[in-house]
């Protein structure tokens, strides 16, 4: 299926070289959940500290994706 | 044993007094809160001789500890009309501490006929206060470089700008920096600036070059806990090092600053967008801490050496986060602004509809330069716009606004330097953000309710440093992320206010709260530091909960009610996109915050 996916920060580097921040990019994703896809994207749960699907916050990386969801991905982060 | 400075305006003496017993663990926010409480009349006109100006170090400014060298200001708000304290980065705790100076306490005025300005010099055992006429209506830029030929032992300086000198109620207290090419550490808010102004005081300069490092009273246990929040502070993903082992980017606010929340903000839909309006930015991601990380790069790689753009860069000595930066002009690699924060992008950006780096960036130069409070005038410009002089994401207009604050003679000017509220309600603008007349920082409170309770309830007017509830409602520190709607609001902003009013005593950063609240080292040292500089133990929520009672009875006593603990209507009434929802907590909720005090 086709997954749309933003990441940031110090994940940036997992993204697509070409992909511009603050822009989705397609994966073509082999697994079923969250951390199936933190896996393929190449990096580990634990560097993956706040998601969105579809706009939503979620901590479930067990949580099952469906075609052309969307999925936003940032490392530990704050500041204020 | 540390000492007192108490400076009179009215006849320019001064006294040096013994630190009172019952102030011995009092610092920071603690002692500016103590002292305002205790001597200032809550009803008295902020800009007049009866308000103090209160300078206090953190209790571990100056010593070893990482992160420590934070300095807060306090008086009766101008813009508020209750208690404020303010603290900022700089150089002037750390001078401060080595002079073995708990507090500067700043009262009375020179009579109103008075024309002069002046300035404070502090140094070991001596105090004088200056006639400095050539000081006033100048930009801060200028200033501090003329300071600081003058005072070749890089002093701290505080002071405040045109903004202040003129009694503008969105003057804030600037502080020079490290390396002292840049007035750009704030502490900003409530107008303290202009409190400075009628006290006719331009600087407040301190040189510790004949002082010495503070020692604590039990160093074993200093050391031993110093050590330890070290290497949890570079440890953490947060707070940590700038690289990892295969020189990737590794510390996010190393990396990218505070300004790295701009696109978690705007993809939880939380981002306050063109006054208020939606919570999604379409051009977050270009004035964004990455943008910034990414445009330092580039100009580094075309540059070289001449490159001034930094991240990494740290707002006093000793910081081992290192969150601020320089901004470069991209096309020449010199050093535009410096730092560029979360708020201030958003303020004077995102809240604008405005998503040009370069933009951004000028207006922050410019609010450095006339000694502003970001937030507050990013607020005041938006009321331009609400009511249709200006236009949302003009970015030309907006800066040809605020240089309108240079002009004695603008009333366009004096308008956009007195604040959201000022402005609002000049221009006939019925969506006003502000809580006790302070403008509403960068999180919608409508999605994330926490920060709203914080925001209604907290003593300062809106802020968002006094209870970040943020760190628990979207950040995910202490744990998992939990649903944002299934937090006790009450209990989670109360803790994180008594927790912050601690850390704003201590002299550590507040971000030291993202990395003690996840490891436990990191806080069992930290607390060792403290207690052991101390000599004794104290409880942190105690100590907090002791500086909100002072800060809560002021206010009462400077007329605040409940009715004063509320956000501005439209946050109950207009639903906001992406996720349409209103602010949801009610008066019941949020009275239980503080229902004992």
């Amino acid at each position: 299926m086709k997954i749309f996916a933003k990441l940031y920060a110090t994940l940036r580097k997992f993204a697509p070289p070409d992909n511009e921040l603050g822009e989705f990019f397609e994966v073509e994703f082999n697994g079923a959940t969250i951390s199936d896809l933190i896996e393929q994207l190449g990096f580990t749960p634990e560097q993956a500290r706040i998601v969105f699907v579809n706009d939503s916050q979620t901590s479930d990386l067990s949580s099952t994706l469906t075609n052309r969801d969307r999925v936003v991905i940032f490392p530990p982060v704050g500041g204020g | 044993m540390s000492k007192v400075l108490r400076i009179n305006m009215s006849d320019l003496g001064h006294k040096w007094e013994t630190l009172p017993k019952k102030y011995e663990t009092l610092a920071g926010r603690a002692f500016t809160s103590a002292v305002i409480h205790n001597e200032v009349d809550p009803t008295c006109h902020p800009l007049r001789e009866k308000n103090k100006f209160v300078i206090a170090p953190g209790l571990l400014a100056g010593t070893m500890a990482p992160s420590s060298g934070r300095l807060s200001v306090g008086g009766k708000s101008p813009l508020t009309g209750g208690i404020k304290e303010a603290n900022a980065g700089g150089l002037t705790a750390t001078r401060l501490g080595y002079l073995d100076l708990r507090g500067v306490i700043i009262e009375g005025a020179p009579p109103v006929e008075t024309k002069d300005w002046y300035s404070i010099y502090i140094g070991k055992d001596t105090c004088e206060v200056k006639k400095t006429n050539d000081y006033a209506g100048m930009g801060l830029y200028e200033l501090i470089g003329k300071i600081w030929k003058a005072y070749p032992s890089k002093p701290g300086i505080i002071g405040c700008g045109i903004a202040g000198q003129r009694l503008h109620k969105g003057a804030g207290v600037f502080g020079n920096n490290v390396e002292n090419t840049d007035p750009g550490r704030y502490a900003g808010r409530g107008g303290l600036g202009a409190v400075l102004g009628s006290k006719r005081i331009i600087a407040i300069i301190s040189d510790a070059s004949s002082g010495s490092r503070p020692e604590a009273k039990d160093k074993d246990r200093f050391e031993k806990g110093r050590k330890a929040f070290k290497d949890a502070l570079d440890n953490h993903a947060l707070t940590g090092r700038l690289n990892n082992e295969k020189g990737e980017p590794y510390g996010a606010l190393k990396n990218y600053g505070t300004n790295v929340l701009q696109n978690i903000l705007n993809e939880a839909g939380a981002l306050p967008t063109r006054g208020f309006r939606t919570g999604r930015f379409e051009d977050a991601a270009k004035i964004s801490g990455e943008a910034v990380h990414d445009l330092v790069d580039k100009t580094r790689k075309k540059f070289g050496d001449k490159a001034e753009g930094k991240y990494g860069h740290a707002c006093h000595p000793g910081c081992v986060i290192a969150c601020s930066n320089v901004v470069p002009y991209e096309k020449t690699g010199k050093a535009h602004v410096s730092p560029l924060e979360y708020e201030t992008a958003w303020a004077l950006g995102t809240n604008l509809g405005i998503g040009v780096l370069h933009d951004v960036a000028e207006m922050n130069r410019i609010c450095n330069d006339l000694g502003l409070d970001t937030i507050e005038a990013g607020n005041a410009i938006a009321m331009f716009m609400e009511s249709g002089l200006i236009d949302f994401g003009d970015g030309s207009a907006a800066i040809e606004l605020l240089k309108n604050g240079y002009h004695p003679e603008s009333a366009k000017g004096a308008l956009v330097c007195s604040g959201a509220l000022t402005a609002g309600e000049t221009l006939g603008v019925c969506r006003i953000p502000v809580v006790k007349g302070q403008a509403l920082p960068a999180y919608d409170p409508r999605p994330i309710r926490g920060i709203g309770v914080t925001y209604a309830t907290t003593t300062m007017g809106a802020d968002h440093t006094a209870g970040y509830t943020i760190a628990a409602e979207i950040v995910g520190i202490k744990g998992k992320v939990t649903d944002p709607k299934a937090i006790d609001k009450a209990e989670l902003s109360r803790t994180f206010q008594a927790t912050t009013a601690y850390i704003d005593s201590t002299g550590y950063c507040l971000f030291i709260a993202f990395c003690v609240l996840d490891d436990d080292s990191g806080f069992n040292g930290m607390l060792d530091t403290v207690n052991g500089f101390l000599g004794k133990d104290i409880d942190i929520g105690e100590y907090g909960m002791a500086i909100l009672k002072n800060e809560r009875a002021f206010n009462k006593g400077a007329g605040f009610t409940a009715k004063d603990d509320r956000l501005p209507e439209f946050f109950h009434t207009e639903p906001l996109p992406p996720h349409n929802v209103v602010f949801e907590v009610s008066d019941e909720e949020i009275d239980a915050v503080f229902k004992d005090m």
